[in-house]
């Protein structure tokens, strides 16, 4: 909201300069900027324009012939309104304007310029302007042009939180001013007259309106307004549009409260009705458009038709023209959750309802009503007629008791009780003391956001100032919960930690996707957002998936073709809720790497590269790979497999389909692993030390054919029973898979090491043979595998 | 004895211009079973048992330093023919660095939260998680956000289809849920995502990432608040940054404020990220309500505490020059790599 700094001095007397007063009243809680105004130019005077010129070269443009006094300038002007005999504001040759912008001698289409005459845009003085700025014919020449203008007016912005409704008008914001400076504001007075209640209105639903009070006023002149009303609205940037309505509107500007002025010949049936809405009911408003009502909406209406959206926006057909003379003015209270509701239904905000929203005061509400007839009555003449005033619930003062000891107790340091009352009484408060140490104040109307003991002790915080408070930076008196801090899981941040170790880039993506996007990746979703942004925003992702892949294509087409990324983020799908890992990696495995052509080494990732990966980075070796009995449908079926931990599936993985990949040329490999369930159900095991045997190991490497239809695990599983026998193979890896014609087209070969170690000697050949040779026993007898020749 | 002597002068002389191939020829013609020395001693036999002792021992201090002689030579000889050979090994070291090991890196947002959360650990903060599915009555009821309150406005809410569900708008939900789940004393942080329902821009995303902080104890003050939060802001920013807290409003704190930095790119003097005020609005806090203690039937009379919230995208983006919010979701390799 706008508000001016003149405006603000009429009410409360204060030194404050406006860049001073914007600090004051921000760190009161309103966060207030200068947007025009004030004087910020340097070297502008008065002068005279003598003589007027066409340009020569422009047909826009004239050459005047100014004066200031002593000296002729001839000066190049673009505005339409300059003409000879005016006296205006001259920016000379080194004069400053806002901006730090320095007039400089010019030539304007082959004419030479000594200046710049200014309008009151270049000037500062107001945000937007037609044509130079024209002072009163006798002003002194070669003047400073602040030594002439009286009242240089500052608009200052401010912002207003939501609890601060009473803050948007310049009383308001008078009152905090007064509160902070301990002075107190001047307020223009209000006659007021007494009136017999007319009769004339009805609140039918009470619930939604609290006050409402309604006068005639007969006869008036609807006219344009005077200067002062016209200029001062202007400054606050609403447009004049007559008398009556101005006077509404100024009163908005200076008290807060809304108020609306009808035609009184359109009301038909003498009766002003506060009512709900027909559903059937439509109103055409101010703003030109018809609004269909629906029943929860208040209206304001007389016996046949609606009158005006109560709050919000009046109709069109009762509104004030150049013919009316007959009036009828409304201030009221409304309930300010169904005024937003329903300026939110219709998508309207008006001043008023920006008001009504924030909740309006029921003595503010009399206040400003007898402030309009005093001055519709002395500028648009006229007379009263008639006045009701129904309250229709009670309207009370509020009473809160506050205890001394409790402001030290949330603050943090003391403020003695003489103090506080200060503060409170500024406030607009009347306080009392019954019991010792406990003040009892009574809260203004307009304070609607004082409910409670705590918000009167914010009061006393905010005027006291923020920076009075004390820094306690001392830990004994801080809270020990007396738990072992933890920083974010210890699993999630080993597991990361293990992926950047390897080369892993992390990613972020959206929490949204599009339908058509899982749709391609042969997923569902579980939720959809009712009111989405966009389309490709419509539904919460079911599976990181679907953003991996999109950095995966997107980084691609930057021409990369080493993939290595990771998210860690909330999945939404049919177990509802959860966080998962998300692993995608595709292409070459190292970029490039020294002599990497002469010695081979460029894999490019596949399923047991992968498998790898994940083995590498799962917390320990009690997970385990397992067939993958319901693999998501986006896995190659033949290359996929679970991820267990204790008899669990906390994971998949596996090549995604060709289908999916087709524009790509390498394997992409994609893993998904439940992480919320690692992170509660996993449980790290303190591995005791193990005495490193004192004898040293045999080494064996053994290479083994078998049929492809066995399956690896079932050798892995002979050879872990042989070394649970407590016999001397202690440990084996897996070095080598190998597959070729020579073999056999339904065979494989896997070459192992293994390892023999006894205890308490150094093994000879003859032990480890005999050893070895029990293994391939075994391995023949139960799975027909033979030692490759 | 003159004999000694001038044979192991000779011997040295020649020790001294041996190469790798001769030296092993001097010492077969000095000390082999047929040399010069071995010689001398087969003559001494007829020599007195005292004459024997005396040449005796001359003759093996002779063979001693010639030995020594012979390997110390040797050692030189070797040591020159190595530093010869690694002298002809020099390699081009200039293109050892176009092979770096590919490295991974974190996002920066979880690089950002990261580093905040281990300030507040050091602190004496737990570290706690919230979901991003909530109910209104968490996300705004029990926060004292009652329904058709204009502090709806300023936090435009997702919904889910078939559902009374939203999407968390701010990380204040999981206070109330930890306060439900645990008695005071409470000292938490609380990193996570939300959701706003406007458009993305430069400066704003409809997904973003807050930590939520929350202080509940039986003598927890506003001069606390101004602790914690200044160590804060002092061990992410450095010592010498001036901050500031200026009275603001949220519905679920009273007093409540908001927390500006001066502007560490332009000191406080004023430039474009700053708009010409010289201080960064960085967080908001304030003391817990006593409805929301109410709303977790804590007794308000007995327990104070203190909640805090900040954007992380906000600090990331002022800590390391970003302009535009989009570039943190984009997840180009280009920029991943750069953190």
């Amino acid at each position: 909201m706008k508000i001016s700094y003149n405006w603000l001095k009429d009410i409360v007397d204060f030194d404050l300069l406006p860049q001073d007063l914007c600090h004051t009243l921000t760190f009161l809680g309103v966060e207030t900027s200068v947007v025009s105004g004030g004087i910020k130019w340097e070297g502008i005077i008065t002068a005279k324009v003598l003589e007027k010129q066409k340009h020569p070269n422009a047909d826009k443009l004239s050459i005047c012939k100014v004066n200031d006094g002593e000296k002729d300038y001839e000066i190049v002007c673009g505005a339409q309104n300059v003409e000879a005999g005016q006296t205006i504001a001259l920016a000379t040759i080194g004069a400053v304007l806002p901006g730090d912008f320095i007039i400089k001698p010019t030539k304007i289409r082959g004419v030479d310029s000594e200046g710049m005459i200014c309008s009151e845009q270049e000037l500062g003085l107001k945000e937007e302007s037609d044509g130079i700025m024209v002072l009163d014919e006798k002003t002194p020449l070669g003047k400073k042009l602040e030594d002439v203008l009286q009242d240089i007016d500052t608009i200052l912005e401010i912002e207003v939180t939501t609890n601060r409704g009473d803050c948007l008008s310049h009383w308001g914001i008078a009152r905090e001013i007064s509160a902070k400076l301990q002075k107190i504001p001047n307020l223009p007075q209000i006659k007021t007259a007494k009136f017999a209640d007319s009769n004339i209105i009805e609140i039918k639903d009470k619930d939604l309106c609290t006050r409402y009070i309604g006068c005639q006023i007969k006869g008036v002149k609807i006219a344009p307004s005077p200067k002062w009303i016209v200029d001062k609205l202007e400054s606050c940037g609403i447009k004049s549009i007559n008398n009556v309505v101005d006077i509404t509107n100024y009163i908005l500007l200076e008290l807060g409260h809304p108020l609306h002025a009808f035609d009184a010949s359109t009301i038909s049936g003498g009766k002003i009705i506060v009512r709900r809405a027909n559903p059937t009911e439509k109103i055409t408003a101010l703003d030109g458009k018809i609004h269909e009502l629906t029943e929860n909406m208040l209206l304001i209406s007389d016996a046949s038709k609606p009158l005006a959206i109560a709050g919000i926006i009046g109709g069109e057909f009762s509104s004030i023209t150049e013919a009316t003379t007959d009036i009828f003015l409304e201030s009221a209270v409304f309930n300010p959750g169904n005024i937003r509701k329903t300026a939110r239904t219709l998508n309207i905000s008006t001043d008023a309802s920006y008001r009504y929203e924030r909740g309006t005061s029921w003595e503010v509400a009399e206040m400003a009503s007898w402030r309009a007839i005093n001055l519709i009555v002395e500028i648009a003449g006229g007379r009263l007629e008639l006045r009701e005033d129904i309250n229709s619930s009670d309207n009370k003062k509020v009473f809160i008791q506050l205890r001394v000891e409790r402001v030290a107790k949330i603050l943090g340091y003391e403020i003695d009780e003489k103090t506080i009352a200060n503060i409170l009484r500024f406030l607009g408060m009347e306080i009392t003391t019954k019991v010792e140490k406990v003040l009892t104040a009574e809260v203004p109307s307009y304070r609607n956001d004082i409910k409670e003991e705590i918000d009167l002790i914010e009061e006393i915080a905010r005027v006291n100032g923020y920076e009075n408070i004390p820094v306690i930076k001392d830990s004994n008196s801080f809270v020990n919960t007396g738990k072992q801090n933890t920083n974010s899981s210890k699993v999630i941040k080993n597991i990361s930690n293990s992926l950047v170790g390897l080369g892993f880039c992390e990613v972020m993506n959206y929490s949204f996707s599009e339908i058509k996007d899982l749709d391609k990746l042969y997923l569902n979703y579980s939720y959809k957002i009712a009111n989405p942004i966009s389309k490709e925003n419509e539904v919460l992702r079911p599976s990181l998936l679907v953003g991996l892949m999109k950095n995966f294509v997107f980084n691609i087409g930057q021409a990369t073709n080493d993939i290595k990324f990771f998210e860690i983020g909330r999945v939404f799908d049919d177990k509802g809720e959860r966080k998962v890992l998300g692993i995608l990696m595709s292409g070459p495995i190292w970029q490039t790497w020294w002599k990497w052509e002469e010695n081979k080494i460029n894999p490019i990732f596949d399923f047991y590269f992968a498998g790898g990966v994940i083995s590498s980075i799962l917390p320990s070796n009690e997970f385990t790979i397992s067939e993958n009995r319901s693999p998501q449908k986006y896995y190659h079926p033949g290359k996929t497999a679970a991820i267990v931990y204790r008899g669990k599936v906390v994971g998949q993985f596996g090549v995604l389909r060709p289908d999916i990949t087709s524009d790509v040329q390498n394997d992409v490999v994609y893993a998904e692993i439940d992480i919320e369930d690692i992170e509660n159900n996993y449980q790290s095991k303190i591995h005791p030390y193990e005495h490193i045997a004192k004898f040293p190991s045999v080494k064996r490497d053994i290479s083994v054919v078998s049929d492809k239809k066995i399956k690896f695990d079932k050798i892995e599983k002979v050879i872990k029973q042989i070394m649970k026998t407590g016999g001397i193979l202690k440990e084996f890896n897996l070095f080598s898979v190998y597959e070729s014609e020579k073999l056999g087209l339904d065979k494989i070969s896997y070459s192992f090491r293994l390892f023999y170690r006894h205890n308490d000697k150094t093994l000879n050949d003859i032990e480890v043979n005999t050893d070895m040779q029990l293994l391939l026993d075994k391995l023949n007898k139960d799975l027909d595998i033979k030692l490759r020749s | 004895m003159n004999k000694i002597d001038s044979i192991l002068k000779e011997a040295l002389d020649k020790i001294k211009t041996a190469e790798l191939d001769t030296i092993e020829n001097v010492k077969v013609e000095y000390l082999g079973k047929k040399g010069k020395i071995t010689e001398i001693l087969k003559t001494i036999s007829s020599l007195s048992i005292e004459e024997k002792k005396q040449i005796g021992s001359e003759i093996n201090t002779v063979k001693n330093t010639l030995n020594e002689a012979i390997d110390s030579k040797k050692k030189e000889i070797t040591n020159k023919l190595l530093e010869e050979k690694m002298q002809n090994e020099k390699i081009d070291i200039s293109s050892a660095f176009s092979f770096a090991f590919p490295k991974g890196h974190y996002h920066i947002i979880n690089q950002t939260i990261e580093e905040m959360s281990n300030i507040f650990v050091s602190l004496g903060f737990d570290v706690a998680q919230g979901r991003e599915i909530e109910t209104d009555w968490y996300n705004f009821e029990a926060l004292n956000i009652p329904k058709d309150h204009p502090a709806r406005d300023t936090q435009d809410t997702f919904y889910l289809e078939n559902s009374s569900n939203l999407l968390r708008t701010h990380t204040s939900p999981a206070q109330i849920h930890i306060m439900e789940e645990s008695k005071p004393p409470i000292k938490v942080i609380i990193p996570g995502r939300v959701y706003r329902n406007e458009a993305t821009d430069a400066s704003h995303s409809a997904i973003f990432h807050q930590i939520e902080g929350l202080v509940v104890g039986e003598k927890v003050t506003f001069a606390e608040l101004k602790g914690t939060l200044s160590l804060f802001i002092h061990r992410l920013f450095g010592q010498e940054v001036d901050l500031r807290f200026r009275p603001s409003h949220f519905q679920f704190t009273e007093p409540s404020a908001e927390v500006d930095i001066k502007c560490v790119l332009c000191g406080g003097k004023g430039c474009r990220v700053c708009k010409g005020t010289g201080w960064l609005e960085m967080l908001g806090c304030g003391m817990v309500h006593p409805n929301v203690f109410k709303s977790v039937k804590y007794d308000p009379e007995k327990y104070t505490g203190y909640a805090f919230g900040l954007g992380v995208e906000r600090f990331a983006m002022f800590k390391y020059g970003i302009d535009d919010m989009r570039v943190l979701y984009e997840n180009d390799l280009r920029v991943l790599r750069q953190f």
